[in-house]
């Protein structure tokens, strides 16, 4: 049987060749629809790892605490984003911040409050973007650098605020802007800084930090209407090694806090990046989807051309057939000649995809993944569908009649 | 003239073959009664239609869709599988076809390889055994060469050659002259009484009665039907041996004399 099996593939070999164009414009189909496959699951599984990257950038020591229950992330599963929406009216509160403070071994607190609404210039058009009432602390959880000015102060004013880059450029024209006046929801605020571009608008915080613009606690809750509504808290652990002991304290300060509620959820490493995952994976789901629909179309064309093959090599099984192949033989025959289309299809598919996201990916804020995960996924759907289609032709094949077949001419 | 042992190889026991259905319905094999023998060299003679093709295929196992009673070597055919029947068509039969029928986009050592794939010869081994038995057609400088580049008689040694490759003991020939010149006719026959000589079974049909002289017993047919039944005396055979039978078979035939 080995032996037969090596002789089938030698065999298919010869028959590619011998309609070398015909064979490859057949794996061109199944080339691009493996080649979809792939692009989408490179960068689908880059984009997913953006957030786990930042957060191993800030250092590993990071922890964060958001409002629901931890227990929604299985009702979550239809892959929602924390939107401000969701988090609409938070389960955290003023006091939950300063018993966070409390706890030992925390470096910094940086609640998030998030508010959206316009932002304008004197005399210029309102632009919407987001708004954060937060602390001076939330520099230091989410290593945000100044690219001028000072950052929030206890000792200001809480009309003051820091601005992003582009946020600065979309309302006066330009990156230096400070000491101008903004206006957020009817109250005039001073800009006292700038923050250095860091191009990252996907991240776990929901926020692009280039157009935002942060402002105190203070002000944040009076410019709703005095509650503060705190989507996220950030912390901060002294060290790596700590960040363990930090999180079941803060679960325990919490529970006593919500009267044993845990209508929270303090979340940390790739745990913070799953809301942002499970976005990604329900959109590399859809697009796989109909990536799927080309291979079909590809597998069609494989058993078009095994069709088309079988009819044309009629005579060779019923020689084959009278020299003793029996129907089995057959079968394998041109069940391992559609798998040659399909699985060269999917060599040069899945080398093509690679190709197709390193492209995309320039455009893009991050690079594509190289994972066996996506080698082996293309090269089962390879093989399946080679499978798949090829059966029916190889199984009309062997039912040739022997006689008739051997009275066909070339 | 080889010595024919009584085994009987074939025995068929009113073997009808119909084909069509209601109106058109048609026997091509009425009622055939035959026994075969090892080691004979039969010739089937007959018109257009008579049903030689249609007999020879059912002997080679490639219908099997027939009325009556098909014994091979003492087993009935109808009670073979047909992974079963194909492992007989790879180990004990050879085919040689009137119109070669070789696979053209291989070369001719390919084809002559091809039926000991099936046996499960490796490819080293298939090689060698088609080079040897191509050297002994004098086809060894044509092994590499496409069958579209060789001459009619050439096809039809290539085409002989393939059906010996696998050592058969019942070679089943349709026409294997049918479309040549009398000399290239001349050295298949040659080579086919030879085989004959070496203890192979031979059934061969054929249009030409100037071959009959190389056959051992003469099968006319006419209407599906076994019109005439003669042993032959075979003076051709006998004249054309050229090669002596190698080591092996001869302590065979010695042994089968004494037993």
């Amino acid at each position: 049987m080995r032996l037969l099996f090596i002789n089938h593939i030698q065999n298919a070999r010869q028959s590619l060749k011998s309609n070398r164009m015909r064979s490859l414009l057949t794996m061109l189909g199944i080339a691009i629809g493996i080649a979809s496959i792939t692009a989408i699951l490179a960068l689908s599984g880059g984009a997913s790892r953006i957030v786990g990257n930042q957060i191993d950038a800030l250092g590993g020591n990071i922890a964060v605490v958001r409002p629901g229950a931890p227990s929604n992330a299985v009702l979550n599963a239809g892959g929602q984003s924390p939107t401000q929406q969701q988090f609409a009216s938070s389960t955290l509160t003023e006091n939950d911040i300063d018993t966070i403070e409390k706890i030992p071994n925390i470096t910094s607190v940086a609640p998030m409050m998030i508010l959206s609404g316009a932002v304008k210039a004197n005399k210029g058009t309102p632009v919407t973007t987001t708004i954060i009432a937060s602390t001076p602390s939330l520099a230091d959880t989410n290593n945000l650098t100044l690219r001028e000015g000072q950052f929030l102060d206890p000792n200001l004013s809480p009309y003051t605020t820091v601005i992003g880059a582009q946020l600065s450029v979309n309302v006066f024209g330009t990156e230096d802007s400070i000491g101008k006046m903004i206006t957020i929801r009817g109250q005039s605020f001073t800009i006292i800084g700038i923050l250095k571009r860091d191009n990252n608008p996907i991240n776990y915080n929901g926020v692009d930090f280039d157009s935002s613009a942060i402002i105190s606690r203070e002000a944040g809750r009076s410019l709703n209407q005095g509650a503060l509504q705190i989507q996220q808290i950030n912390l901060r652990s002294d060290s790596i090694a700590t960040l363990d002991q930090v999180i079941i304290d803060t679960n325990k300060a919490l529970l006593k806090n919500h009267f044993g509620e845990a209508d929270f959820g303090v979340l940390s490493g790739d745990k913070i990046a799953e809301p942002t995952n499970r976005l990604f994976s329900v959109i590399a789901a859809a697009t796989t989807a109909i990536a799927a629909i080309s291979l079909l179309v590809g597998g069609i064309g494989i058993m078009n051309i095994m069709l088309v093959s079988v009819a044309e090599r009629t005579r060779e099984i019923g020689i084959r057939k009278a020299l003793g192949a029996s129907n089995a033989d057959i079968v394998a025959q041109f069940l391992i000649e559609s798998l040659a289309l399909s699985i060269g299809g999917g060599v040069g598919g899945y080398v093509m995809g690679y190709i197709l996201a390193l492209g995309v990916s320039t455009f893009l804020p991050f690079d594509p993944v190289l994972t066996w995960g996506i080698a082996l996924t293309a090269a089962i759907v390879s093989i399946v569908i080679g499978t798949l289609f090829g059966l029916y032709p190889a199984i009309r094949a062997a039912r040739k009649d022997p006689i008739d077949a051997l009275r066909q001419y070339d | 003239m080889a010595k024919i042992t009584p085994t009987p190889v074939i025995v068929l026991k009113d073997l009808k073959k119909r084909f069509g259905l209601g109106d058109a319905e048609h026997y091509a094999i009425d009622g055939i009664n035959l026994t075969i023998q090892k080691g004979e060299f039969i010739a089937i003679m007959g018109p257009s239609g008579c049903g030689k093709t249609t007999l020879l295929n059912i002997l080679g196992l490639l219908d099997s869709k027939i009325e009556g009673d098909y014994e091979l070597e003492d087993r009935s055919v109808a009670t073979l599988s047909s992974r079963r029947q194909a492992h007989i068509r790879s180990q004990q039969i050879g085919f040689i076809f009137q119109s070669f029928n070789l696979i053209t986009r291989m070369t001719v050592i390919e084809n002559v390889a091809l039926p000991l794939i099936y046996k499960g010869v490796t490819q080293t081994a298939r090689l060698k055994q088609a080079s040897a038995i191509l050297h002994n057609f004098h086809l060894g400088e044509r092994e590499y060469y496409m069958p579209h580049q060789l001459s009619g008689g050439q096809t039809q040694r290539v085409a002989i050659a393939r059906a010996l490759v696998n050592d058969p003991s019942i070679i089943l020939a349709d026409e294997p002259t049918g479309n040549l010149d009398s000399y290239a006719s001349h050295i298949i026959m040659e080579e086919l009484s030879d085989l004959h000589k070496r203890g192979n079974t031979i059934i061969m049909v054929t249009h030409n009665p100037r071959l009959t002289t190389y056959a051992s017993r003469v099968i006319t047919m006419l209407d599906g039907r076994i019109a005439t039944d003669t042993q032959t005396p075979n003076r051709k055979s006998e004249a054309g041996a050229k090669r002596p039978l190698g080591k092996k078979k001869r302590a065979k035939r010695k042994k089968e004399q004494t037993a």
